[in-house]
Parts: C-alpha cells; structure tokens; sequence
C-alpha cells in the first residue's frame, strides 16, 4: 500500500506538460487527498498523543510541585494560624482564669466568714447543750449506780441462796447415787441369783422333759414289740418277786 | 359228769376252782348254768317219773364239767345241786378278786395260766377281773383290795425317770 498506489498511468501520444496537469490532476484527486488527509489526521493523532503523554508528564509533575508548595506554604500559614490562636486563646484563658479566680477567691471569702460566724454560733450552742448533757449524764450515772447497787446486792444474796440450794442439791445427787448404786448391785445380785435360779429351773425342766420324751419314744418304739405269751414269763416273774405282798393284802 | 358221785357237803371255802374259771363273770355263769342244768333235771325227773323211764341229761359246759371234776362231785342229786347252787353264789360273792391290766389282748391260755398260779401262790379261790390298756406297753398293773402293783414296762420306765433325769444332769455337768 503504498503513497500513490492510487496513480494512474499517463497517456501515451500526449505532451509531458500537459501530461504533467493531467497527471497533476490525476495525483491530486479525491482519493490522494482523502489518503493524505487520513495520513495526516494519523500523523496529528499520533503527535497529538505524545505530546499529550509529555504534557500529561509536565503536568503531573507541575501538579505535584504545586501540591509540595501549596502544602508548604499551607502548613507554614497553620502554623502560624496556630500559634497566633494559641497566644490569643492563652492570653484570653488567663485572663478569664483571673477574672474567675477573684471572683471565686470573693466568695470563698464571704463564705468562709459566714461558716466562722455559723461555727462560732454553734460552738456556743453545742457548749451549752453539752453542759446540759453532762448534768444530765451525771445525774443518769448517779441513778444507775444506785440501781448497780442495789442489783449488785439481791444478785449477791440470790447467788449465796443458789449456792446453798447447789450445796443442797449436791448432797441429795450424791445420796442419791450412793443409794442409785446400793440398788444397782443388789438388783444386780438378785438378777444373777435369779437367772441361776431360772438356768436351773430350766435344765431340770428339761432334763424331767426330756425324761419323758425318751420314755416317750421308749414306750412308742416298744408299743408293739410284746404280745402276751412274750409277756407271760416276766408277768409270772415280777408276781412270783411281789407274792408276798399280793398274798399279806388280799388277806386283808 | 354222773361219775364219780361223791356228794360230800362242802362249804364256799373248800371248793376248788379249775383254771379254765378265771373271772368272776366265769363263776357268775357257773352259777347260772348250774341253776339251769337243776331247773332241767328237776324237770327231767318229774317227767321221768310219769313216764317210768330215765331221766334226759342235760349238756353241761367244759367249765362245769372240770369243776365238777375238780371237786369231785356230781350234779345227780338235786339236794346236793342246790347245796351247789347256795355255795357257788357265797363263792361268787366272796371270792377275792385280783384286777390285773394287762397292755395287749389276754389269750384264754394265758389268763388260765395265771389264774392257776395265783390259787397255787396266792389264794385258791382267787379270780382275776381282766382289764386292758395299751399305754403300759408291756407288764401287767395289778391291783388287789388296798394296793396296785405296776409290773408295767410304762411303769418301770416312769420309775427308772429319775435315773434318766440324773444321768442328763451328769452329763449337763460334765459339759
């Protein structure tokens, strides 16, 4: 693509001069001046674009320099804004302070004198109901000493009586334990006197018990061993022992 | 029993009891069938009389019969039956008694045994009044008029208790 890739060829048969306008026609047509046109509006934007990068550089730093000198300078301004705030403020504090301060100092002043005043008015009551305390306290311990007194003599009469009663009381406890004790021991000789008395009773209960189960069991086991001839012999026997006898009464 | 007629009078004491009486219930039928035995002869003899022939016998008891033996005596006279009769009721009544209690049922041999034993030992004319009781387990109880004899096993054991009992504490004391 080239810069005149739109030309067209010159006529063969023609003049050169008049080949020249022709051509010189031909090269500057709509098309050439639209390319050079376009060439250049590329060309433009191109410059355009770096001189806007360029300037955009310039103008950041230009913009920061005014930042650091605008900052500068502003700081430097507070700061004196400042100090002058300060001194204004601290000459204006001061001297409201004073102001307070002897107004303040006044009225402590006034009020101290009234407290004074107020103190020393009830100092003096305060020493006149203290005289009447005292008189009256005085007079209260003097009633309770008497009362002391008298409490302290029954209590001490009370005590002598409860001493005597505890005296009283003692000995009876100890009779009492001495006779406690007498019956214990002979409630205790009784108690043994009686359980020998009842181990006795029952072994000779049960020995007479016993008796009788082992005749018992004697006579069941032996019920039925005998019938009368078995018997006959001992019968005849136990007779012929008892004949005497048997005769002496039937003689009767 | 028309042997042997020898009717001598004899007094209640002198008759002999055979050991086939034991009781006094036996003499009581003695006594009955004696009676009997003279109510029939008596009556045989008056009807023997009318008729001229002899006089029916009368079928005795082998109790009767050995008592009469035993006394050697007949019943063919009807003085001598009635003799008979007034001393079987005196025998009856006064012939002592011995009550014996024995603990199993007495058989006749046994009870005639005894008997027999207590006329030769004892008295001639004794009667036994038979009783029972078990519990004695053994033994006879005898009691005459005025004592009782236990010759009881139960008795022989109630009077060994004691033995027994004393021989518990010998052994409680040995313990």
């Amino acid at each position: 693509m080239g810069l005149f890739q739109n030309k067209h060829a010159g006529k063969p048969g023609k003049s050169p001069i008049v080949d020249v306008f022709e051509n010189e026609k031909n090269f500057f047509d709509e098309s050439f001046r639209e390319e050079i046109k376009t060439h250049a509006r590329e060309y433009f934007e191109d410059v355009i674009q770096k001189n806007v990068v360029i300037f955009k550089q310039d103008l950041d730093a230009a913009v920061a320099e005014i930042k650091a000198d605008l900052k500068t300078q502003t700081s430097e301004k507070l700061d004196k804004a400042i100090a002058e705030v300060n001194a204004n403020l601290r000459e204006h504090t001061t001297r409201r302070l004073d102001e307070q301060f002897e107004a303040y100092g006044k009225e402590v002043k006034t009020a101290q004198a009234q407290t004074i005043e107020s103190l020393t008015r009830t100092a003096g009551g305060l020493e006149d109901s203290y005289k009447q305390l005292s008189q009256k306290l005085e007079q209260s311990v003097e009633g309770q000493a008497a009362v002391f007194a008298g409490a302290a003599k029954e209590n001490s009469d009370r005590i002598a009586v409860m001493k005597q009663s505890q005296d009283a009381a003692l000995d009876l406890l100890n009779k009492s334990a001495q006779a406690l004790q007498e019956q214990h021991q002979a409630l205790r000789t009784m108690l043994q006197k009686n359980i020998v008395d009842q181990e006795n009773m029952i072994l000779s209960a049960f020995q007479d018990n016993m008796a009788q189960i082992v005749e018992h069991y004697l006579l069941g086991a032996m019920g039925d061993q005998f019938d009368m001839k078995a018997q006959l012999p001992s019968i005849i026997k136990q007779m012929e022992e008892n004949k005497q006898a048997i005769a002496d009464d039937m003689k009767l | 029993m028309t042997e042997a007629p020898v009717n001598s009078v004899k007094t209640a004491a002198q008759y002999i009891l055979p050991p086939s009486l034991v009781s006094k219930i036996d003499l009581s039928r003695l006594v009955t069938e004696v009676e009997r035995v003279d109510n029939e002869l008596t009556a045989a003899e008056v009807r023997a009389k009318g008729n001229g022939g002899k006089a029916a016998q009368p079928v005795l008891s082998q109790q009767l019969v050995d008592f009469l033996q035993a006394n050697d005596t007949s019943l063919s006279d009807g003085q001598t039956r009635m003799e008979l009769i007034k001393q079987l009721r005196q025998l009856k009544d006064k012939a002592p008694v011995i009550h014996m209690t024995f603990a199993v049922t007495a058989d006749v041999a046994s009870l005639q045994y005894i008997a027999q034993w207590l006329r030769q030992e004892i008295d001639p004319q004794a009667v036994v009044a038979v009783g029972l009781q078990p519990g004695l387990v053994a033994g006879v109880y005898v009691r005459t008029p005025n004592h009782v004899h236990d010759f009881s096993l139960r008795g022989h054991l109630a009077a060994q208790r004691e033995v027994l009992a004393k021989e518990l504490g010998a052994l409680r004391g040995n313990r």
